[in-house]
């Protein structure tokens, strides 16, 4: 695409306007593209309620585990899908180091906070367009964690994170044996999603505009 | 049909993953946390000069900044149209019977759940998107760490947050 937008102020519309300028062209999908994976995500999202407190929350108190059992079915299916599009050249890796410390205290952090605010990243922001003022709240607290990230991450951050030890993936270690590992490493998954039992905390007050037949509790 | 079950929904993620990965989507994957840091830049107008992170997630904050405009979208009319669930609410229904009835204890661990979850994720590299869905996805070594943490975490935290004892 051709379009060239002159977006050079410091202003808050300007750096909205560069945000749109980046996506145009940085080559990973167009403009429209991009929000449209947005929509189907958070229409996938919220049509499976997996952004609501009593699942997220829920599975942290193991009173729900459809969010494991849906996370556990995307990974099994995708990656066996994943590997044979990339040795078909229809995609590409992009591996996330190791970096043992950011890892550790990073996921230590966001599994604390998970429990406690029952959503996620991704979720949060379908929680807020169902109307969540809490979520709001706490994604205003995101953007200053955000903030203090930023401003800290030279002099702090990246010290407690540490180095990377390399962008390792499970095939690298059984090397000629690649597409079986794959093979089982998704099939296994895939089973482990089906093989959790399913446990369900309903909540009355999201389901009450619904008829009766169409109540996932009463069926 | 006003809820989709668990299975549709994975088979349906699993192939909105495969679409952005592709050469024909948006190769690349599928995150979430990067925009927060990339909005903070933004809102409070700082420097990328001075603070060099902006820099490093300028391409991937501003992609998922309008990856997640469009969440916004598809959640809202979502909420609307076909699960009927929007609605303006302060406390969750699991948060009154499992915790308490306060508002403003809602809000202030809302408030600090969220401030530490994204200093978490940008630690880690990633959220339940960029690492559990999209990195797992791929194999990598750093997801696998990353998920077993945060369940462990999770499921601790859940224990010992929230009074489920004979409810």
């Amino acid at each position: 695409m051709d379009i060239i937008v002159k977006t050079a102020g410091d202003d808050l519309p300007s750096r909205v306007a560069q945000m749109f300028e980046n996506v145009i062209h940085q080559g990973h999908g167009s403009l429209v593209l991009v929000f449209l994976i947005g929509i189907m995500f958070g229409g996938i999202i919220q049509y499976t309620r997996v952004d609501k407190f009593e699942k997220i929350a829920g599975f942290a108190m193991l009173k729900d585990t459809i969010v494991p059992k849906m996370l556990f079915l995307t990974v099994g299916l995708a990656s066996i899908g994943l590997y044979f599009m990339v040795e078909a050249g229809w995609a590409h890796y992009h591996i996330k180091p190791v970096i043992w410390q950011g890892l550790i205290i990073g996921g230590t952090l966001f599994g604390i906070s998970m429990a406690i605010f029952g959503k996620c990243p991704g979720t949060g922001p379908v929680s807020i367009a169902e109307g969540r003022i809490d979520v709001l709240i706490g994604a205003i607290g995101g953007l200053f964690g955000g903030l203090v990230f930023t401003l800290y991450y030279n002099d702090f951050f990246k010290g407690l994170m540490g180095a990377s030890a390399g962008k390792l993936t499970l095939p690298h270690f059984f090397p000629g044996h690649e597409h079986l590992v794959v093979l089982i490493f998704g099939i296994v998954v895939t089973i482990i999603a089906i093989l959790i039992p399913k446990v369900e905390m309903f909540d009355e007050a999201d389901l009450s505009k619904l008829p009766d037949d169409m109540r996932p509790d009463r069926q | 049909m006003s809820r989709l079950p668990w299975w549709m929904g994975g088979i349906l993620m699993a192939a909105l993953l495969l679409m952005t990965f592709s050469i024909f989507g948006a190769d690349r994957p599928l995150g979430a946390s990067t925009y927060v840091p990339y909005a903070a830049g933004m809102i409070f107008g700082l420097d990328p000069d001075k603070y060099t992170y902006l820099k490093d997630i300028k391409a991937p904050g501003s992609w998922e900044g309008v990856m997640l405009l469009g969440a916004l979208l598809g959640g809202f009319v979502t909420s609307v149209f076909i699960t009927k669930s929007f609605r303006f609410s302060v406390i969750p229904t699991g948060w009154k019977k499992y915790k308490n009835n306060s508002v403003l204890s809602r809000l202030l661990w809302s408030f600090v759940a969220g401030f530490v979850m994204i200093i978490g994720a940008r630690m880690a590299g990633g959220c339940t998107s960029g690492h559990f869905m999209s990195g797992m996805t791929q194999m990598a070594i750093s997801s696998m760490i990353f998920g077993t943490v945060v369940m462990i975490a999770l499921v601790v935290t859940g224990k010992f947050f929230y009074n489920t004892k004979d409810k």
